[in-house]
């Protein structure tokens, strides 16, 4: 046997530069590994529960702000399933979406405006999963007193660091820990769902609009701040001067032709405004989408009610018993108004003394016609008269008497017809002098509204489709946007609460 | 059985020890260059990744801001935003923390008031303001006057925005791009190729 030189330590050598080299590979690997799992981690993990639970605060907030639109549009079925306690509507926690988002939210009244409308605030918080591993950025090394991304994106990993700090309502009371199943990240908002009153423009039309006529123009000014001055629409030094330019026309679509003169803006769903648009002295907007739900007869739950008269003919005269409030006007309901019937309102008396009388009237039928000398109606002053109707509104211009000459006094609501087959009309004719008008405002979102001839209107209307043909001049009041009951709700408000 | 006398002495020549030395100095002289060049490339790519987290977190920091903002304004180089947003929490030497101490960091109940232009939902009588400006090289946050470091790079971070405001929207556009350390195409290009977009509405601005 032939024995050579030492073959096995020659092995050896060979297998250690192999370790050694498969050791330092598997090293850089590992740090590479543990580099790009750190980053994905971040960018695809963390970032996108960040962004998933804005989604899932704003979904509550979403529920909850329906819910508060029901308030007026679906009065019995508002807030269903929550829970109240202590002036705070709060809805059980919302799982949804397949990250398993989840959601609560909460809803009080934290105001009630001088309409007697109240003003809603909305706690929402939603909750996303965070995947992949338990571990912050590798961005936190950025320097000594820089924590990068866990400063912005806070990661509960073990526990609910929010209700931990400052409780969970956080007003820094009943801090508690509340232990996480998995890491998560939650975000909080916080929204107010402001009343929209219904007279916010001085022309609203949830469908096409045509008018007015080429001479035409619609200007404004702020009841409480003086009377109305046609000349201070074209004069920029005089203080009323920003008042008497928002004479704003909105509509929800794209039809819409405008003629005369808007000192104030024009807004459009998808329009083209077309013709006379030099004569527009305010911003055209062609992108603002708005819904005009259908009005309902308010709760009269509370109303004072008064029997007599239940019928409007040749010529009724309403007397009050007593002055009323506005939460609580004298109450008629009247079950016909004849074609040329003739009404008026008077105010309570005390001892000599005229009180500010509230009364409301509700037509179950029509109210006038659009032929012939149709409706007569005289509010006297210092009555504040709200005439609900649920059939169609015809009657001249001159034979709406408003003696305040304040718009907000004459309010006329056309309650929505309940079949989609039957369309409603308010029909304002010309009658008398070119200039006869009234001030007075419509509330009709599913009426067809129709003036023929020029009046001189002070006011404001919301109708479905607007047609005018005459050189009408139309006054918007600005005080008429903080007043009557709210018909619908918008968001006001959002914050974030980023602790 | 014969065994031999002894191992076999044997060695190399100065010849061959020269080549092997040679050959063995090439193949270390690559493996150096290369694993130099890996390194590099790996810290490029690291590099390059980190500063894109950092584009994200601006970009984070940016909409969360201007989402819940008031107004924004940016500065005519745009690299430098304002946004005003409310003041939600009450903070130490405001009036409802002096009249109650406990209250410091509490969230306030919002008031209403009338302006021309309707009303308005109030936080307090006057809101914070957040300001975005580059600093050196790091992005820097400044809220109420207190700083913090919200991106540093060497890779020359470059925000920029521009704010939109429209008749009852507001929104702005925002931009983030760096300048990678590796550049093969020219600055320019590469630059370029490192943008973010994002664009991010003013809540508190809503049509209709």
């Amino acid at each position: 046997m032939k024995i050579t030189g030492r073959p096995d330590a020659e092995q050896a050598n060979v297998l250690i530069c192999v370790v050694c080299t498969i050791a330092i590979v598997s090293v850089i690997g590992a740090n590479v590994l543990l580099n790009c799992v750190t980053r994905f981690n971040a960018a695809s993990s963390q970032v996108r529960a960040w962004k998933e639970s804005l989604y899932a605060a704003e979904a509550g907030g979403d529920i909850a702000y329906a819910e508060v639109r029901k308030t007026i549009l679906d009065r019995t079925n508002a807030f269903s399933g929550w829970t109240y306690s202590g002036g705070v509507y709060t809805k059980a926690p919302v799982t949804f979406g397949g990250n398993n988002l989840k959601t609560n939210s909460r809803a009080d009244t934290f105001w009630v405006d001088p309409n007697g409308n109240p003003w809603y605030r909305i706690r929402s918080q939603g909750t996303a999963p965070v995947m992949g591993l338990k571990r912050v950025t590798m961005d936190d090394r950025m320097g000594p007193n820089t924590r990068g991304d866990s400063l912005l994106r806070k990661i509960d990993f073990n526990y609910d660091h929010f209700t931990a700090t400052y409780g969970a309502n956080g007003d820094n009371t009943n801090q508690t820990l509340v232990s996480v199943n998995t890491p998560q990240m939650t975000r909080r908002v916080e929204l107010v769902a402001a009343p929209m009153t219904p007279f916010e423009a001085a022309i609203k039309a949830g469908g096409t609009f045509y008018g007015l006529g080429s001479a035409a123009y619609v200007d404004s000014f702020r009841s409480t701040t003086g009377a109305y001055d046609p000349n201070v629409r074209n004069t920029p030094t005089d203080p009323r001067f920003v008042d008497a330019r928002a004479g704003t026309v909105e509509i929800n679509s794209a039809i819409a032709t405008i003629m005369g003169s808007i000192f104030g803006n024009v807004y459009t769903n998808g329009g083209s405004v077309t013709k006379n648009t030099t004569s527009i002295t305010g911003v055209i907007d062609n992108n603002v989408p708005f819904s005009l739900p259908p009005f309902t007869m308010p709760d009269v739950t509370n109303w004072s009610f008064v029997s007599n008269p239940s019928a409007v003919g040749g010529n009724t005269t309403i007397s009050p018993p007593a002055a009323g409030t506005a939460s609580r006007p004298n109450y008629y309901l009247v079950s016909s108004f004849s074609t040329n019937g003739v009404l008026t309102v008077n105010p309570y008396v005390v001892n000599g003394t005229v009180q500010e009388t509230y009364v409301a009237i509700h037509v179950t039928g029509d109210i006038g016609s659009n032929s012939g000398q149709g409706a007569t109606i005289t509010t006297a002053n210092h009555v504040h008269l709200q005439i609900y109707f649920d059939g169609n509104f015809g009657a001249k211009a001159q034979n709406i008497i408003n003696q305040s000459g304040y718009a907000g006094n004459l309010q006329f609501y056309g309650i929505s017809p309940t079949d989609p087959s039957v369309q409603q009309t308010v029909d304002l004719n010309s009658g008398g002098s070119a200039s006869a008008g009234f001030a007075a405002v419509f509330y009709a979102p599913s009426a067809n509204l129709t003036i023929n001839g020029g009046p001189d209107i002070t006011g404001a209307v919301v109708c479905k489709n607007f047609y005018s043909n005459g050189n009408v001049h139309w006054h918007y009041d600005r005080a008429l946007d903080a007043m009557g009951d709210a018909v619908d709700y918008r968001v006001a408000s959002y914050v974030e609460d980023t602790r | 059985m014969k065994l031999s006398a002894s191992i076999k002495q044997s060695g190399s020549t100065l010849a061959e020890l020269m080549v092997g030395l040679s050959i063995s100095s090439v193949i270390a002289a690559a493996a150096i260059t290369a694993s130099v060049g890996l390194q590099k490339s790996f810290n490029a790519v690291d590099q390059f990744f980190a500063t894109q987290m950092q584009q994200i977190r601006i970009i984070d920091y940016l909409a969360r801001d201007v989402n819940r903002g008031l107004a924004v304004t940016t500065s005519v180089d745009l690299q430098s935003v304002t946004v005003s947003v409310p003041n939600y929490l009450i903070q130490a030497g405001d009036a409802e923390a002096i009249a109650n101490p406990s209250s410091i960091g509490t969230p306030r109940t919002p008031t209403i008031s009338y302006t021309t232009t309707g009303p308005q939902v109030n936080y307090s009588a006057s809101p914070s303001s957040v300001v975005y400006q580059i600093n050196g090289m790091s992005i820097v946050r400044i809220e109420n006057g207190v700083v913090t470091t919200i991106a540093s790079s060497t890779d020359q971070l470059v925000p920029q925005t521009t704010d939109v405001e429209l008749a009852n929207t507001e929104y702005t556009n925002s931009t983030i791009t760096f300048q990678p350390v590796f550049t093969s195409g020219g600055q320019t290009a590469s630059r370029t190729g490192t943008t973010l977009c994002s664009t991010a509405y003013l809540r508190n601005k809503r049509r209709g």
